[in-house]
């Protein structure tokens, strides 16, 4: 069960502000919670909107309906509440909307203008009024008003003990606490894949902003001072990822970060990250394509763009993050394994995932290892001949930096010999490609095998398949449907581990693809390599992520 | 001698140039450049792209990053932000730089990383055979552009030093010297320095000759030019149309993107130590 507190409103009314300090209080309460974040393409005007689901365990996904709405203009009264539930409640300002529709109208703009002097505090008073109609203690959403506005938080702490005097409390309450304060963590997906990389070593980025791929390039940048961190905006996608590559080149842990428009200019450069075996972890963070599409929703369709891109054989790895706390070791095991395997990797997240808040278990930096992969000076130097691209059983090759030792470093696009100089001998090339596809068996071995929800058999069952941001809604169908259906998500998706996956088909009355795209690719993927099929395939493409109800919906 | 001639710099392998090709002499110009600046090979880096230009990177004991077509100076900015120790030399044709590169060109001047870089400036595709290079003339005909290319040349040392490049210079390869001693000039600056070797294609370009050169060059230095006169810079570099300049044509001092920056200041990023999870929690903590 959950609680659902939707705020909405234009852009520049403050929706986003209102929607932390709301989460950040329900979390310091003790409370599990998921906090999505959704947005018209434009910088004012359009339409915002904060959805907060309250639960008692950990919520993962969002929520059409909602228990609570507060609208902070007219046009969002209009258009939200056809989705608050029987019995909901709507907090609106007494200028906005029409007495007699119902809603809790509170002098808001009246007293932000009168008492406090600060017109746009009206929804600082609203957010005070659902704040006691949740139960949330004044306390609480003061202190997150103070982190949140600093020097400028007096003003708007009176504006929440103003919306506390005028709201009416609500009933029934939110649950006793579920956490202790330091036991969980509140981030959202695009916070934890820029932790992920300080946490693996990340020392240089460059990147072109692009939605939602931006929110990593301003993590980062945040923290770039303290860590050590080049951050570079580059003057486009392609500088970012050769930039990223030199960089890598000469010794430091790169990401670049983008979305399906970005990345596509960059898809030379991942060639060049295969050809001259230099690690390089790509952020692809996921909107709805083709072009341009809908640069501020979300969606699952470069799966297999991210698998097919670039040109020539070579291995790459990819993983697709469920929640926060799955995108804060993903991409320091992307980091990983692209420094071992010497490969580019991809994390591919969603603008679902990179926006929302969820708790989390408190995150551990030590649960990926973080190891260096290069050759260690001192054997460099007892070297006679360092050859950058030898030829090995593992296919991996010793790697060295530029000016560490007097060994020279030598990369090239063109085909190579194992010293890096350009060939046209067939039969070097031909060591050179077994050698570099190579690397696929070692990093199979590396990837996690599906997660299967219940654990056991699948006899029987109908499984809902899924990967990536998805997991939160998948889940919770799966419990609703409860007997008979079962949950298979992959969280690594390449090299792809194809034996869980026959069993899965092997066992299951029926395999149910659940995902974010007209054409099921993730089907299409696991048919390619296996021959097997989903029977059926739940689609969603119109921007907004899936929720439990969409795939209940969808299979009854 | 040997040492003057810069010959460790130079790799004993089989080169796959044109026979009278310019960039045999642009070779030897750089190699003597490194022995006049004395660095040891292996604290070089030269960064090349695509083209007949770029397999220098096999023919010169440095290390080497030949990459993609055009993006030379991209990858070359990446190495040096993340190794300042490290001397970045970007090496590539007037295609790669000026076409298909011109955007990274025009950014890292923006950018002022200091790197050198020699462009080999023959005004045609060698390696794609003969088509019109963006420093062709209007009216060059080729087998691509044959009723003669209708785009005006672009001209590199005019767009150097109007987006604000510390040090621009030109050389010809004929003057192996004086080329040798303008990339060397180029390593030593602060910043980025661009050097366009103007240099014959005997296969393709059959217009601008040695001897077409040869009649037009003309040395700034016994002209009197001061190269730090960014409006006779100017002047030099838009020039007659009759007369090739050859030497310094803007030296200057502005920042450096490393100036003052809060990261490069301190050891290179490339060889910093991996963070140990103690270096990662008060951003954990932020999340609490």
């Amino acid at each position: 069960m959950s609680t659902v507190v939707r705020i909405a409103g234009s852009a520049g009314q403050g929706v986003q502000t209102l929607g932390d300090i709301l989460a950040r209080s329900v979390f310091r309460s003790g409370l599990y919670l998921h906090g999505e974040m959704s947005y018209h393409s434009r910088i004012r005007g359009g339409e915002n909107t904060f959805t907060l689901r309250i639960g008692e365990s950990p919520v993962l996904a969002t929520e059409a309906q909602a228990d609570l709405l507060v609208a902070l203009n007219e046009e969002m009264l209009v258009v939200h509440r056809p989705a608050v539930r029987e019995g909901g409640v709507v907090f609106t300002d007494e200028e906005v909307g029409e007495p007699g529709h119902g809603a809790v109208r509170l002098p808001a703009g009246r007293l932000a203008r009168d008492e406090l002097k600060l017109p746009i505090a009206a929804g600082v008073i609203l957010l005070g009024a659902a704040a006691r109609f949740l139960g949330l203690t004044p306390e609480v959403v003061r202190a997150e008003i103070r982190a949140a506005f600093g020097e400028k938080a007096e003003p708007n702490v009176r504006a929440v003990d103003l919306g506390y005097a005028h709201g009416p409390a609500g009933t029934p309450r939110l649950p006793a606490p579920r956490f202790a304060p330091g036991d969980r963590m509140l981030l959202t997906g695009g916070q934890a894949v820029g932790a992920g990389a300080i946490a693996a070593g990340c020392r240089f980025v460059a990147s072109y902003p692009m939605t939602p791929g931006t929110a990593v390039f301003e993590f980062i940048a945040q923290h770039a001072a303290q860590h050590g961190i080049v951050v570079e905006q580059a003057e486009d996608e392609i500088a970012a990822i050769n930039m990223a590559l030199g960089a890598s080149y000469a010794g430091a842990r790169a990401l670049v970060t983008t979305s399906g428009g970005g990345f596509a200019l960059m898809v030379e450069g991942l060639s060049l990250a295969r050809m001259i075996e230099t690690p390089v972890v790509i952020h692809l963070g996921q909107r709805p394509g083709p072009a341009t599409g809908l640069p501020t929703r979300t969606g699952q369709e470069n799966l297999l763009f991210a698998l097919h891109a670039g040109h020539g054989e070579f291995p790459r790895y990819i993983v697709a993050p469920t929640d926060p706390a799955d995108a804060f070791y993903l991409t320091m095991k992307a980091f990983e394994v692209a420094e071992k395997y010497q490969v580019p990797a991809f994390v591919l997240t969603d603008q679902f995932l990179v926006d929302s808040y969820a708790v989390v278990s408190a995150l551990s930096p030590t649960r990926v290892p973080v190891e260096e992969h290069l050759v260690p000076v001192e054997e460099l130097d007892r070297l006679g001949r360092y050859e950058r691209f030898a030829v090995t059983r593992s296919g991996i090759s010793p790697r060295a930096l530029p000016g560490v030792s007097e060994k020279l470093v030598l990369v090239d696009s063109d085909e190579h010999d194992p010293y890096g100089r350009i060939t046209e001998d067939l039969g070097v090339r031909r060591a050179m490609v077994e050698k570099r596809l190579r690397k696929a068996d070692g990093m199979r071995e590396e990837i996690s095998p599906p997660e299967i929800y219940p654990a056991g058999s699948l006899r029987g069952k109908r499984v809902l398949l899924g990967w990536g941001s998805t997991y939160g809604a998948i889940r919770e169908a799966t419990e609703r449907l409860g007997e008979g259906y079962a949950h298979v998500h992959l969280r690594e998706l390449w090299p792809l581990r194809t034996e869980e996956l026959r069993r899965v088909w092997g066992e299951a009355e029926e395999v149910i693809l659940v995902e974010e795209t007209a054409t099921g690719q993730l089907g299409r993927l696991v048919g390619g390599e296996t021959g097997l099929r989903p029977h059926r395939f739940v689609p969603r493409y119109d921007g907004r992520p899936f929720t439990a109800e969409d795939i209940l919906g969808a299979l009854r | 001698m040997a040492e003057l001639n810069g010959e460790k710099y130079l790799a004993d392998v089989e080169i796959a140039w044109c026979p009278g090709c310019g960039n045999f002499a642009i070779r030897k110009s750089l190699a003597r450049a490194l022995a006049q600046v004395d660095l040891p090979p292996h604290k070089v880096v030269l960064v090349t792209g695509i083209g007949q230009a770029a397999k220098i990177a096999h023919y010169v004991n440095l290390n080497g990053f030949n990459g993609l077509h055009g993006r030379t100076i991209a990858a070359a900015a990446g190495v040096k932000l993340a190794r300042p120790d490290l001397t970045v030399i970007a090496e590539s044709g007037d295609g790669d730089l000026y076409g298909e590169g011109g955007n990274h060109l025009v950014h890292n001047i923006r950018r002022n990383v200091d790197l050198t870089v020699i462009a080999h400036d023959n005004r045609v595709y060698g390696l794609t055979k003969g088509q019109a290079s963006p420093t062709a003339p209007r009216g060059y005909r080729t087998r691509a552009q044959p009723a003669g290319s209708p785009s005006a040349p672009l001209n590199p040392l005019a767009l150097a030093v109007a987006v604000g490049a510390p040090f621009v210079a030109q050389a010809f390869s004929g003057e192996i010297e004086r080329t040798a001693d303008l990339i060397a000039q180029g390593i030593r600056h602060k910043g980025f320095a661009l050097v366009n070797v103007l240099h014959p294609c005997p296969s393709w370009n059959r217009v601008q000759t040695f001897a077409w050169y040869r009649e037009r060059l003309v040395h700034l230095e016994e002209r009197g030019h001061d190269p730090t006169d960014r409006a006779a810079a100017f002047a030099v570099a838009i020039g007659s149309g009759e007369e090739i300049p050859i030497g310094v044509v803007y030296r200057t001092e502005r920042p450096t993107f490393a100036d003052g920056h809060p990261v490069l200041a301190g050891d290179p990023v490339g060889l910093r130590p991996l963070p140990s999870p103690e270096d990662v929690r008060p951003i954990l903590e932020g999340f609490l």
